[in-house]
C-alpha cells in the first residue's frame, strides 16, 4: 500500500507542477516593439517593428518564466515612407549597413535568462537582446501585467497582456552611424504585448 | 559650427575622407620610392573604416570580410609585382581569385535571398568582381596615371552610387577609396614623373572598390545594371590619353573618362520605382 501511495505520488506530482507552467503565444498584431533615440540633439525620433513573433511561459507557483521574441528588422517604420525629391526615405536609410543592415541581418531576438516577480506578477525580465549578431544583455522591467478572459472571444480565450520598458546603447551592438552627436546612442525601448495561452 | 559637427554625413564621410586622404598622401609619398605607392589606397580606406565602424572583425559580417579582403589584397600585390612577372595567365588567376573572395563575402547574404534574385545578385557580383581585377592587372597596371585615374573614379562613384543606394557609410568607404586613389594621384601630378602601380595598387583599389560597390548592391539598394556599369570604370582610364602631354593633364584626361562612366552609374543609382531589384 506505501509503494503504491509512493508511486502514485511520483507519477502526479511533476504532472501537478507542470500543469501550474503556462504557455502563451505572442499574439503579432498587438506586440509592438517601440523605440526611440535623440535626433541632433534637438529632437527626439520614434519609431516601431510590425513584425514580431514569440512566445513565453508563467510558472506563479515557482516564480519562473521564459520569454523569446523574434522581431524582422525590415518591418521598421518611423513614418517616413515616401520618398518624394529624396533618393531614399529614412526607413530605407535605416535597413541599410548604416543602421539595421537588414539583408544581412533579418532579425533580432530577445531571449529571457531569469524573471524576478513582484507576487504573482513578473517584474523585472533579464535576457540576452541579439542584435546586428552581436548579444548582449539587456532588462526589461514590466510595467504593465494582467491576466484574464479575453472579452474578444466571450471568455474562451485565455490572454495575458501588458508593456515592458527598457533601454540600450546601439553602440554595444556595433550600430555606430551619426555617433557621437547627430544621433543618440542610448535607445528606449517600449513594447505593448499580449499572449494567448495555449 | 555645432551644426556642421551634427551633420551625420560629416561625421562619417568628411572627418575620416580627410584623414585618409592626408594619411593616403603621406604613404604614396614616403613609399613611392619602394614602389609601395599602391598601398595609399588600402591606408585611406582602413583610415576610413576606422573612424566609421571600428576595426573589429566579430561577428564575421560581410563588411568585416571586405576589411580582411582589402588588408590581403595588398600582400598578395606585393607579392605578384616582385616575385612574379605579369602574365596574362597571372591576372586571370588573380580575377577568379578576387571572385572567389566576393564569393566568400557574400555568399551567407545571397544564400537568404529568393532564388532567382540570388543567383542574378552572384552572377552580378563574380562578372563584376573578377572584370575589374583581371582588367586592371593587364590594361592598368603598367601605368600609374591609368591606375590612379581608375582608383578615383571608382571610388568616387561608388561612393555617390551608395550614398543614393540609402547607406552613407558605404557611401563614406567608397570616397575614401577615391581619396586613397588621388593621394596615390597627386604625387606623381605635382612631381610630373609617373610612379608604380603594379598589382600592388590595382588589386587593393578593384578588388576593394568592386566589392564595396556589391556590398552596395548586396545590402543596400543599388541596382544590378548600376554595378555592372561601375565595373565599366577602370576601361575609362585605358580610353586613349595625351602620352606626351604633361603627366597632370593626363591624369586629369583619364579621371574624366571615368567620371563620366561613373556619373552614368550614379545616374542609375538614382531610384525608380518599379525598375529596381
Amino acid at each position: 500500500m506505501t509503494k503504491l501511495a509512493i508511486g502514485l505520488a511520483a507519477i502526479t506530482l511533476p504532472l501537478a507542477a507542470a500543469a501550474q507552467v503556462e504557455s502563451y503565444n505572442i499574439d503579432p498584431f498587438h506586440t509592438i516593439p517601440y523605440w526611440e533615440t535623440d535626433h541632433l540633439g534637438y529632437a527626439t525620433m520614434r519609431g516601431h517593428f510590425n513584425k514580431t513573433t514569440g512566445n513565453f511561459t508563467i510558472d506563479r507557483a515557482a516564480k519562473t518564466g521564459t520569454l523569446e521574441i523574434t522581431i524582422q528588422t525590415a518591418s521598421l517604420n518611423t513614418g517616413d515612407t515616401d520618398r518624394e525629391v529624396r533618393p531614399r526615405t529614412r526607413d530605407e536609410h535605416l535597413r541599410s549597413p548604416d543602421f539595421f543592415n537588414v539583408v544581412e541581418f533579418p532579425t533580432m531576438t530577445y531571449r529571457a535568462t531569469s524573471v524576478t516577480f513582484a507576487g504573482d506578477n513578473p517584474e523585472v525580465i533579464e535576457g540576452n537582446l541579439t542584435l546586428l549578431g552581436v548579444t548582449k544583455p539587456v532588462s526589461l522591467k514590466v510595467e504593465r501585467w494582467r491576466c484574464g478572459p479575453d472579452p474578444r472571444t466571450a471568455g474562451k480565450r485565455y490572454q495575458c497582456g501588458g508593456n515592458v520598458t527598457g533601454s540600450f546603447k546601439r553602440s554595444d551592438f556595433g550600430m555606430k552611424f551619426g555617433l557621437p552627436t547627430a544621433i543618440g546612442d542610448e535607445v528606449t525601448l517600449w513594447m505593448s504585448f499580449y499572449g494567448f495561452r495555449k | 559650427m555645432y551644426e556642421l559637427w551634427s551633420n551625420p554625413v560629416v561625421q562619417v564621410s568628411v572627418v575620416p575622407l580627410v584623414a585618409a586622404f592626408v594619411v593616403a598622401f603621406v604613404v604614396a609619398l614616403l613609399l613611392r620610392p619602394l614602389q609601395l605607392g599602391g598601398l595609399a589606397v588600402v591606408a585611406a580606406f582602413l583610415t576610413t573604416m576606422y573612424f566609421v565602424s571600428g576595426l573589429a572583425f566579430s561577428p564575421l559580417t560581410a563588411t568585416r570580410k571586405i576589411i580582411i579582403l582589402s588588408i590581403a589584397a595588398p600582400v598578395v600585390g606585393i607579392l605578384m609585382d616582385f616575385a612574379f612577372k605579369p602574365t596574362r595567365m597571372g591576372a586571370v588567376v588573380l580575377a577568379l581569385c578576387a571572385a572567389a573572395g566576393a564569393l566568400w563575402v557574400f555568399w551567407p547574404v545571397l544564400a537568404q535571398k529568393p532564388a532567382a534574385e540570388g543567383w542574378l545578385l552572384g552572377a552580378s557580383v563574380v562578372v563584376v568582381i573578377s572584370f575589374m581585377v583581371g582588367f586592371s592587372q593587364l590594361y592598368l597596371a603598367a601605368d600609374a596615371v591609368r591606375a590612379g585615374a581608375a582608383g578615383l573614379g571608382l571610388g568616387l562613384a561608388t561612393g555617390v552610387a551608395a550614398v543614393l543606394s540609402a547607406s552613407i557609410t558605404y557611401g563614406g568607404y567608397g570616397i575614401a577609396l577615391g581619396a586613397g586613389a588621388g593621394g596615390f594621384l597627386l604625387p606623381q601630378m605635382i612631381t610630373g614623373k609617373k610612379g608604380f602601380a603594379g598589382a600592388t595598387f590595382t588589386l587593393s583599389a578593384m578588388l576593394t572598390g568592386g566589392l564595396v560597390a556589391a556590398g552596395t548592391m548586396v545590402l543596400a539598394q543599388l541596382p544590378w545594371y548600376a554595378l555592372l556599369v561601375l565595373a565599366l570604370v577602370p576601361v575609362g582610364a585605358r580610353l586613349p590619353a595625351l602620352e606626351k602631354a604633361p603627366v597632370w593633364l593626363q591624369a586629369v584626361l583619364l579621371s574624366l573618362y571615368c567620371f563620366v562612366i561613373g556619373a552614368a552609374a550614379c545616374a542609375l543609382a538614382w531610384p525608380r520605382d518599379g525598375f529596381s531589384i
